[in-house]
C-alpha cells in the first residue's frame, strides 16, 4: 500500500505538470472505486458513470491546486461528493439536500426498476441501505466500502468528525435492526 | 446500550488504539450483553460486505490532448490539418487564388483574340497544331542531341582520367621495382665485399 501510495504521488506530480499519460494511469487505478462510491450513493449506473467522468475531468483541471499529493484520495472523493450533490440539487431544487428525510425506497438501489444486486442477501442489504438518509448512506459507503478514516471522511464531507461518527453510528444501528432477520436465519 | 469502556463500533471499525482495543477485548470476554452486541455488529458488517463492487460498465474516457486543448478553433485546426481533407482544401485555395490573380491582371484586350479565333478555319487550326507539334518535336530532338553530346564528352573525360590514373600506378610500380633492384644490388655488393675481407 505504501509503495502504491508513493507511485500515485509520483503520477499526480507528473500529471500536474501536464503529463496526460500519467493521469490516464491514475484514472485507471481509481475509476472503479470512484464509480462504485457514486453508484452506492446515487443508486443508478448511468448517473454514476456520468458523474465519474465529470469527477476525473474536474480533478484533472484542478490537479495543480492539490497541495499534498498524499491527500489525493480524500480530495478526489470530495470532488465526487460535490458532483453527486450538485446533481441531487438540480433534480430536487425545491428540497434542501441537507434536510432531506431518509428515503424509503423499498427496492433499494435500483436501475430502471430492476435491482443492481440481484442476489437475496445483496438485495436485502441494498434495500436496507436504501432506507438510510443520503448522509447516513454516504457515511457507510465511505467507511465500510471505501475504508476511509474519520478524519478523511470529515474532509470529504466538509463536516466535523463528530458529525461523521454520529451519521455512521446511527446508520449502523438502523442497519443492524434492518438486517436482524437475515442474521437470525444465520446468513 | 452497552457497558463497554469504549464504543463497540469504534472497536469494530478499528478506530481504537491498541491499549483501548485490549481493554474492550477483556471486557467483552466477561460481559455477555456486550458480546452479543459485538456479534450483531460483526454480522451487520459482514452482511454489508456481501455487496460486491461492480465492474465499471465502460472505462472512463481517458483524458486526451484533444479535449484539453485551449480553444475549439485550435482543436479544429489540428484535426483538420491532420486529415486528408487538407490537401483538397489547399488545392482548392491555391486554384481560387490563381483564378482571382489571373482575372485581376489580365488585360482587357486579351479577350479580343479569343473572339477573333472563332473565325479561324479548321484547316488553319490543323496547320497551326501541326506546326506546334513539329516545333515541339524539333525542340525535343535538339534537347536529346545536346544531352547525348554531353554524355559522350563525360565518358571521354572519365576515360582520359582513368588512363592517367593507370599511367600513374604503372610509374609507381616501376619506381618500386627500381628501388628494390638497387637495394638487392647493394646487398650483394656488401656481401661480396665482406667475403673478400674474410679471405
Amino acid at each position: 500500500m505504501i509503495f502504491r501510495a508513493v507511485e500515485d504521488a509520483d503520477l499526480i506530480q507528473r500529471a500536474a505538470k501536464g503529463n496526460v499519460e500519467a493521469y490516464n494511469l491514475l484514472v485507471s487505478r481509481w475509476e472503479k472505486r470512484v464509480y462504485n462510491y457514486l453508484l452506492r450513493i446515487t443508486g443508478n449506473r448511468e448517473d454514476a458513470l456520468d458523474l465519474a467522468q465529470d469527477v476525473f475531468l474536474k480533478a484533472y483541471q484542478n490537479l495543480r491546486k492539490l497541495a499534498e499529493p498524499g491527500r489525493f484520495a480524500p480530495w478526489l472523493y470530495r470532488i465526487a461528493h460535490n458532483e453527486a450533490y450538485s446533481m441531487f440539487r438540480k433534480r430536487r431544487p425545491e428540497t434542501d439536500v441537507d434536510d432531506m428525510e431518509p428515503r424509503s425506497t423499498e427496492g433499494g438501489i435500483t436501475v430502471g426498476g430492476s435491482s443492481v444486486f440481484p442476489i437475496e442477501l445483496s438485495l436485502s442489504v441494498a434495500s436496507a441501505l436504501g432506507r438510510l438518509s443520503d448522509e447516513q448512506r454516504e457515511a457507510v459507503v465511505l467507511k465500510i466500502y471505501q475504508g476511509f478514516k474519520f478524519e478523511e471522511m470529515a474532509e470529504i464531507l466538509e463536516c466535523p468528525v463528530s458529525t461523521v461518527k454520529s451519521r455512521l453510528y446511527t446508520a449502523l444501528d438502523l442497519l443492524k435492526e434492518e438486517l436482524a432477520p437475515l442474521e437470525a436465519r444465520g446468513v | 446500550m452497552n457497558c463497554s469502556p469504549f464504543d463497540l463500533k469504534d472497536f469494530l471499525l478499528q478506530e481504537l488504539t491498541d491499549p483501548q482495543r485490549r481493554q474492550v477485548e477483556t471486557h467483552v470476554q466477561a460481559c455477555p450483553s456486550c458480546q452479543v452486541e459485538l456479534d450483531r455488529l460483526r454480522l451487520t458488517q459482514t452482511a454489508l460486505s456481501s455487496l460486491p463492487d461492480e465492474e465499471i460498465p465502460q472505462r472512463i474516457g481517458f483524458v486526451s490532448d484533444r479535449i484539453f486543448e485551449p480553444s475549439p478553433w485550435r482543436r479544429w485546426w489540428t484535426t483538420f490539418w491532420g486529415s486528408a481533407a487538407r490537401l483538397g482544401f489547399a488545392s482548392a485555395a491555391m486554384l481560387s487564388v490563381a483564378l482571382v490573380v489571373f482575372s485581376m491582371n489580365r488585360p482587357a484586350s486579351a479577350l479580343r483574340p479569343v473572339q477573333a479565333a472563332k473565325t479561324v478555319s479548321d484547316a488553319e487550326i490543323g496547320q497551326r497544331i501541326e506546326t506546334a507539334v513539329q516545333r515541339a518535336v524539333a525542340a525535343i530532338e535538339v534537347r536529346y542531341a545536346q544531352r547525348t553530346e554531353q554524355l559522350v564528352k563525360d565518358i571521354e573525360r572519365r576515360d582520359q582520367a582513368e588512363r592517367v590514373n593507370i599511367q600513374k600506378a604503372a610509374d609507381l610500380d616501376i619506381d618500386y621495382l627500381r628501388h628494390s633492384l638497387q637495394a638487392a644490388e647493394r646487398k650483394s655488393y656488401v656481401a661480396a665485399y665482406r667475403e673478400g675481407d674474410a679471405k
